[in-house]
């Protein structure tokens, strides 16, 4: 907070969430809103700065062994859960257990499997006991981490909701219920006093917490709206002080309130994904992959369809992406103009388009006006520069899911979210191994680099070439990455805008006089 | 009378058996399930899941088990979705808020709607009666998705009067608009039924009798007419009051009021089982108990009706 800032008396948070929270219970939870309240509830080891690095938290710092394989964090004496108990390196213990306890079936307990704990995987398939994971309390104060391979980016997964401490006592003495205002315990800068199903939830500041001096909002409420743009009302009625922006309204809101209307970068990236197991037999051709993706102009996708302030994708990992250099890959650095004359070329070469064999397909999405929208624009595209046939197909979310994870496509939507901030979250998804990769896309390299770069020190390399390759062979199609957009009361100061994960904290944030 | 209850709530119990036993095994039909996301679960997470659930017994055993906790716990299971929570919690939370909201919605399509149309039906084919016609056609033909946001453009943003949506624990601020965008086509159908049936009670021969008699006009209406005018009337609001104080879906999402027609439609998108079928067994015992009340209702109205129970 900047030196004489001038602050308004109520200093009260209320913001839109569109559904009611899958849970507030960090082991738990699994939904980016539920995510935010567990962060302001609970503290971690490492929070994320306005820029998306780690800060102290629970951990004050840590050391990492020589083999990279352990790592001993320092926990800070003076944190205390709600209640006034102490925060100890057993709670961590506990709460890492509690996540992989086949008991407790957290949905989330693969995380913990992505973090390479040791024995992590034995323990959720039920093959070990719970005691047996590679984390413990040598003293209060120490927590030691073992892992089953070294995860240069270790320390990074730390600062999410599954890797928080949970307090044992509370839960015991409440079981299920022990998230619910009166019998949470909770260490974070709040903690939460009312929660009614689908209407509201109240967190109010907790005076145990160690830098509560310094916590500035004494109120944080969620609204949940379920209409986009009934809760695009209620912001300008004042109700609630931050929302979402409904698809395609960016460009006229920023125009009313360019202060108060952002599009930020967020890691998430939008393609489309070629059926190369059972689909059609054209796309076993890269250089039809590659005429598909080059014919695209992206820029018409994000200016004139999307209007939210998203980015044209040549590459799969998002350029917001920590420590994450975009590599140069062909076809980024060419004009639309001639990426089309190249598309074409391609084609007539795989034997396809005016002069060769007819080509056409079924893409499909999951029904959402915004998709389609793309979908349109793409097929469209494809007909006129390719003469290229494209039937479209839309599907309910669940059923789309379904039927995409067997195969039973040509082409589809894809989108994708980092679970943490390092462009493996991104690369991981297209190695054969992945259970995430529809499109059964397998190239032996790939896979080799992504090993490789689980350990090694500097991974940019391997990713740049991982990305050379994926801009080859064009396993999927990189459409776009993805903005946040939100509108955002210009009275609340302190937002991360340059955290591309948009892990933000209340405590950070302050509300100024008008 | 009390036999006939007796026998109506009897023929319940099989009806409801039926309906979960239809909407179980039809809601598994629907591709994907409660656990489907786009970042599929690893296998062995997604088997402690189910476990955890009991949902990897065979379909008939989970049935059995569902059916046997209803009987001797009312445990409606846990919700899938919300997991800090079971489907009693949510329906505990949210069913008073519908039912509140639902209630003074059938309020003022009652206290509306049959004064407009006795007005309507007494003073027949003057300016009223035109006047009437013409609301109630314009506000049949203004759904609730058009006039709520409507309300909410004049009552929240203009003026400021009023909350945009939210319920705060049932304020009257927070009713208000609910109330009325969820009721007005009703309140514009109760006041055409009750105008067209007093105007064929009205020509009966025994109001003309009681015409000849010399009776007032006044108790004519009220002591005579009114009583059988109203019967079609009650027929309507029988499941009109059911969808009030259950189904609005759109009024639950739109002003955010948390109460469980946004869960029909949560549960329907994430494959909440558990929830849907609690709920579904809610709407079922609803319209039972509701159907009941008319019936008797009809009883105390129509002396015909009384004699064949």
């Amino acid at each position: 907070m900047p030196e004489g800032t001038k602050l308004a008396e109520e200093q009260v948070f209320t913001y839109r969430v569109l559904d009611e929270f899958s849970s507030f219970d960090p082991q738990v939870v699994e939904d980016v809103n539920g995510s935010e309240v567990v962060r302001d509830l609970f503290e971690g080891l490492y929070n994320q700065d306005a820029d998306g690095n780690n800060v102290p938290g629970v951990a004050l710092s840590h050391t990492v062994s020589e083999d990279n394989m352990t790592y001993t964090f320092t926990l800070r004496d003076n944190a205390k859960w709600s209640d006034g108990t102490p925060v100890t390196a057993g709670d961590f213990v506990y709460a890492w257990q509690r996540a992989v306890d086949p008991e407790l079936a957290s949905p989330y307990a693969w995380y913990m499997e992505l973090m390479s704990i040791e024995n992590a995987s034995a323990i959720i398939a039920g093959e070990k006991p719970v005691t047996e994971l590679g984390v413990s309390a040598p003293d209060d104060h120490t927590l030691v981490v073992k892992l089953s391979q070294p995860l240069p980016y270790f320390d990074k997964m730390v600062t999410h909701a599954t890797t928080f401490p949970a307090p044992k006592w509370a839960i015991e003495a409440h079981g299920k219920e022990w998230t619910r205002p009166g019998n949470i315990v909770s260490n974070g800068a709040y903690v939460l006093t009312e929660h009614v199903l689908k209407e509201r939830s109240v967190r109010e500041r907790n005076p145990m917490y160690w830098d509560n001096e310094n916590t500035v909002l004494d109120k944080v409420v969620t609204l949940v709206i379920g209409d986009d743009a009934q809760a695009l009302t209620r912001w300008r009625a004042g109700e609630v002080e931050k929302t979402e922006i409904p698809a395609g309204q960016y460009p006229a809101l920023k125009e009313e309130f360019p202060e108060e209307a952002y599009a930020l970068p967020r890691l998430c990236n939008y393609y489309f994904t070629f059926n190369l197991e059972s689909g059609p037999e054209a796309f076993k051709d890269a250089r039809v992959r590659k005429a598909l993706s080059y014919a695209i102009d992206r820029q018409v996708i994000v200016d004139r369809v999307l209007q939210g302030g998203q980015f044209p994708a040549y590459t799969f990992t998002p350029a917001a992406t920590a420590g994450f250099e975009v590599p140069a890959v062909e076809y980024a650095g060419m004009t639309q103009a001639e990426r089309d004359a190249k598309a074409k070329e391609l084609l007539a070469e795989a034997g396809y388009g005016p002069d060769g064999e007819k080509l056409s397909f079924t893409y499909l999405y999951n029904t959402s006006e915004a998709h389609k929208q793309v979908a349109i624009v793409a097929t469209q595209m494809w007909k006129q520069k390719l003469g290229v046939d494209v039937e479209l197909s839309n599907q309910e979310w669940k059923v789309f899911l379904e039927t995409r994870g067997n195969q039973n496509f040509d082409m589809a939507r894809g989108a994708w979210c980092g679970d943490y901030n390092e462009a493996s979250t991104f690369l991981d998804l297209l190695t054969t191994p992945s259970g995430y990769n529809d499109g059964k896309y397998s190239n032996p390299r790939v896979d080799e680099l992504m090993t490789e770069a689980k350990s090694s020190a500097n991974a940019q390399p391997l990713y740049t070439e991982v990305e050379q390759i994926l801009a080859e062979d064009m396993p999927v199609v990189p459409v776009y990455h993805y903005s946040t957009n939100m509108m955002l009361d210009d009275s609340i100061q302190g937002w991360p805008v340059n955290n591309v994960e948009q892990n933000w904290y209340s405590k950070d944030l302050y509300k100024v006089a008008e | 009378m009390f036999n006939y209850s007796v026998r109506r709530l009897l023929t319940a119990v099989p009806t409801i058996l039926i309906l979960i036993v239809f909407a179980f095994y039809l809601m598994r039909l629907a591709p994907g399930g409660p656990f489907t996301s786009e970042k599929p679960l690893p296998p062995a997470v997604m088997e402690n899941v189910l476990k955890r659930y009991g949902m990897d017994e065979p379909l008939h055993m989970q049935l059995f088990t569902y059916i046997k906790n209803i009987v001797c716990c009312f445990d409606f299971g846990p919700s899938f979705s919300q997991k800090d929570r079971s489907v009693n919690d949510i329906i505990a939370q949210g069913f008073p808020v519908t039912l509140t909201y639902g209630f003074w919605s059938a309020v003022f399509v009652l206290v509306l709607g049959i004064p407009l149309g006795i007005i309507a039906a007494l003073r027949h084919n003057s300016f009223w009666d035109y006047l009437m016609t013409g609301l109630a056609i314009f506000s049949q033909i203004f759904p609730n998705f058009v006039l709520a946001p409507l309300m909410v453009l004049l009552f929240t943003l203009s003026w400021g009067l009023l909350p945009g949506g939210g319920w705060n624990g049932g304020q009257w601020q927070y009713i208000v608009m609910p109330a009325i965008a969820l009721g007005t086509s009703y309140m514009a159908g109760v006041a055409r039924l009750t105008r067209g049936s007093l105007l064929e009670v009205l020509n009966s021969p025994f109001i003309r009798t009681a015409r000849a008699k010399g009776l007032p006009e006044r108790t004519i209406l009220i002591r005579h007419a009114l009583k059988p005018a109203l019967l079609p009337t009650l027929t309507y609001m029988g499941p009109v009051f059911v969808y009030m104080i259950t189904g609005s879906v759109f009024i639950d999402v739109f002003f955010s009021t948390g109460g469980i027609g946004q869960d029909f439609i949560d549960g329907a998108y994430s494959r909440d089982y558990s929830v849907l079928l609690g709920l579904a067994i809610i709407y079922c015992v609803l319209t039972f108990s509701i159907n009941l009340v008319l019936d008797l209702l009809y009883a105390w109205i129509d002396p015909k009706v009384r004699d064949s129970l």
